[in-house]
């Protein structure tokens, strides 16, 4: 078996199921715990669904905040959809879920998707030196730095076996399925659950807050 | 001048202010000593954290992400801009007691992580009292919208079995459990109050009546320090004709088991309250100018309120709503003002349109500041942090941001409805020289009653605020 069938066998099949039975056993390991019930009169009596709002509302920060929060909204928003759309919309991505779940689509034209590659990396830098820059704001931790490295990695051995730059193009390809494979299994099981959280925090936050009669 | 200096019964909120100043010096003297074991103390607190946590919390300490958002929207953090003061640090430790005992991968966590110790509460103390007014403008900024502020709450609760109360809030926690006063604040003191407002301001409050429509209650600021508070209260009430009462079995409204993070010390008091409202047969019952008081009755979420038989609102709800339905006339008030609004009663109460109506019926020139209502900084002496000894350069700095905030209104008076802000107002203004005068909500509103025989006269233009 070569570094490539391990690669696109067992390793980035065992990851996916890491990938799926990590997020169930944490969104549910959570969600099951009980909630402290708001015992109080609400404002107003059908205002808490209002709470909602917030899940989608806090997608760009209020204008208060706009001057310090503006370069990293801006950049993290570009890092997520460029990435996003790398991931679904490149022609060996689709080849890849097709075999997994049969289903397919048209892929993007190669040099978009190596613009898009870029741009998320270029982002992800951005990201990165801002927090490097500014420790006091960050606090950041290990956790914080491993999860940007394992981040990074699909990104730039994608980028690399595409343009052929590195070791050749199949040792290449099986680094950048192995690390790919390393991010499927190491999100269930850091901040990059988020991806789920979000909601959650959210309306839970707009909830508590619409009960008085706030809007957050 | 302002309405606190033409009464001349009582001294004004200056000296008010100097006079508090100098007893909260003498409570870190009288604060207690640990009394359990340091293993004891630990297990309280990690206990207290666990049975607190629930899904809320659990998704909250799950979610942060490390962004640094809400380091711009916390009042201490800017004026300092030190690491440790950023909110999401404030979960810190809650997270790690979370992660280890809770936490669906609690088993990997026990594996990799350190127990955590006394001393992790004891490093936590300066972030849990000290530098969080529980004021929620981090909420605001959160890409996860993670409510920091109450889960500093349930740390403020972890803190108590801890039995690491900073000793200003200690020594007040402890007079309210064993005396059930605040500085002294008793049912005798009540009266004596009631007696001298009678007497030197011709002013009647109606002490114990068996039955009232309107229960008012009073603060330990009032009655120790601060008589014109209760002597506007008394004003307005008899004023607008309101059958009222004030009980000498449940008048209080400060709550140090709620500041402190004591919850059983937090029902001791709301509950005669509560049973002296229902006794009475009250139909509202007002919350004094006491901002921490208004989530420790209307919106604690324990207090099932949606069954009593009465509405708890704060003063300036009470007033708003008077000014809103006509009831509450006012003389002008010629001067430009701006509104501070309590962390506890706007961003974390959502009390905002009715003290605007109170000023509105005033006609006054009300500017906004640049952050005003949900996004509104902090004074910087919300949830006890007045008390604090060890918070003086965090509040003094901090509240160099409210008056860039202020002074950008070029308004002549700042109006506030919570007598911690006012204290904070008044020792920054004080501090720092400043020109600007700080009025309370309830005592400007009386100084403006228009008087039954001189209300044909109001509209003219003479006569309010100088």
């Amino acid at each position: 078996m070569t570094l490539l069938d391990f690669a696109r066998g067992p390793a980035i099949h065992a990851s996916l199921i890491i990938l799926v039975a990590g997020i169930l056993l944490r969104l549910v390991g959570v969600l099951v715990l009980t909630r402290g019930a708001d015992l109080s009169r609400p404002r107003d009596a059908f205002g808490n669904f209002k709470g909602y709002r917030t899940v989608f509302s806090r997608a760009w920060p209020a204008s208060e905040f706009n001057a310090a929060t503006v370069y990293q909204t801006a950049m993290a928003y570009i890092f997520h959809i460029a990435t996003l759309i790398v991931v679904v919309g490149i022609v060996p991505h689709i080849e890849f879920i097709t075999s997994l779940t049969g289903l397919s689509w048209p892929g993007l034209p190669n040099f978009i998707g190596v613009a898009l590659g870029t741009i998320a990396l270029v982002s992800l830098i951005a990201l990165i030196m801002r927090r490097l820059s500014n420790p006091a704001i960050y606090n950041s931790t290990v956790g914080d730095y491993v999860t940007w490295i394992i981040v990074a990695l699909p990104l730039v051995t994608g980028l690399m076996a595409f343009a052929h730059v590195g070791f050749r193009y199949e040792t290449m390809l099986a680094l950048h399925i192995l690390s790919s494979a390393l991010l499927f299994a190491y999100l269930p099981f850091s901040k990059l659950m988020h991806a789920f959280w979000f909601i959650f925090s959210r309306a839970q936050s707009g909830l508590a807050y619409a009960h008085k009669g706030v809007r957050i | 001048m302002s309405a606190t200096a033409t009464t001349q019964v009582f001294p004004s909120f200056a000296q008010v202010y100097q006079g508090l100043a100098g007893q909260i010096g003498m409570l870190r003297e009288m604060a207690p000593q640990p009394t359990k074991s340091d293993e004891q103390r630990l297990k309280g607190a990690v206990d207290t954290l666990i049975e607190d946590t629930n899904a809320d919390e659990a998704v909250w300490l799950e979610s942060c992400i490390h962004c640094g958002q809400c380091t711009t929207a916390c009042h201490y953090f800017q004026s300092m801009q030190d690491a440790k003061y950023a909110p999401m640090r404030k979960m810190d430790l809650y997270r790690r007691v979370y992660q280890r005992e809770i936490s669906p991968m609690r088993w990997w966590h026990r594996l990799v992580s350190k127990p955590v110790k006394l001393s992790d509460f004891e490093e936590a103390k300066e972030l849990i009292y000290d530098s969080c007014t529980e004021c929620g403008r981090c909420t605001m900024v959160c890409p996860m919208g993670i409510d920091t502020a109450s889960l500093v709450h349930h740390m403020r609760s972890a803190m108590v079995a801890a039995e690491l109360v900073p000793p200003e809030l200690a020594a007040l926690r402890m007079e309210q459990k064993h005396q059930g006063t605040v500085f002294g604040s008793s049912p005798d003191k009540l009266k004596e109050m009631i007696d001298t407002i009678r007497e030197q301001a011709g002013v009647e409050i109606p002490l114990d009546k068996a039955s009232a429509e309107v229960m008012v209650l009073s603060s330990a600021v009032d009655l120790v320090a601060n008589g014109n508070g209760l002597l506007a209260t008394a004003k307005i009430m008899n004023h607008l004709g309101v059958d009222w009462t004030i009980c000498s079995d449940g008048f209080e409204s400060a709550n140090f088991g709620l500041l402190s993070g004591d919850m059983t010390l937090w029902k001791q008091q709301a509950d005669p309250i509560v049973a002296a409202a229902q006794r009475v047969k009250a139909k509202t019952v007002v919350i004094a100018e006491c901002g921490h008081a208004y989530p420790a009755l209307r919106w604690n979420p324990m207090l099932r309120s949606g069954e009593l038989p009465f509405e708890m609102m704060y003063m300036s709800e009470f007033l708003g709503k008077q000014a809103k339905s006509g009831k509450l006339r006012l003389k002008p008030l010629e001067q430009r003002v701006t509104f501070h609004d309590p962390c506890k009663t706007g961003r974390r109460g959502g009390a905002f349109d009715e003290p605007r109506a109170v000023l509105k019926a005033m006609d006054a020139d009300l500017v906004e500041m640049p952050n005003n209502k949900e996004y509104n900084w902090c004074c910087g002496g919300g949830a006890g942090i007045f008390l604090l000894q060890d918070a003086t350069e965090l509040r003094d700095e901090s509240f160099k941001i409210k008056i860039r905030e202020v002074n950008e209104t070029g308004a002549e008076s700042v109006v506030v409805s919570c007598a911690s802000c006012r204290l904070n107002f008044e020792s920054g203004r004080q501090k720092n020289h400043w020109d600007k005068r700080v009025e309370s909500l309830v005592e400007l509103t009386a100084a403006h009653l228009i008087d039954d025989d001189e209300s044909a006269a109001a509209t003219s233009a003479q006569g309010a605020a100088q």
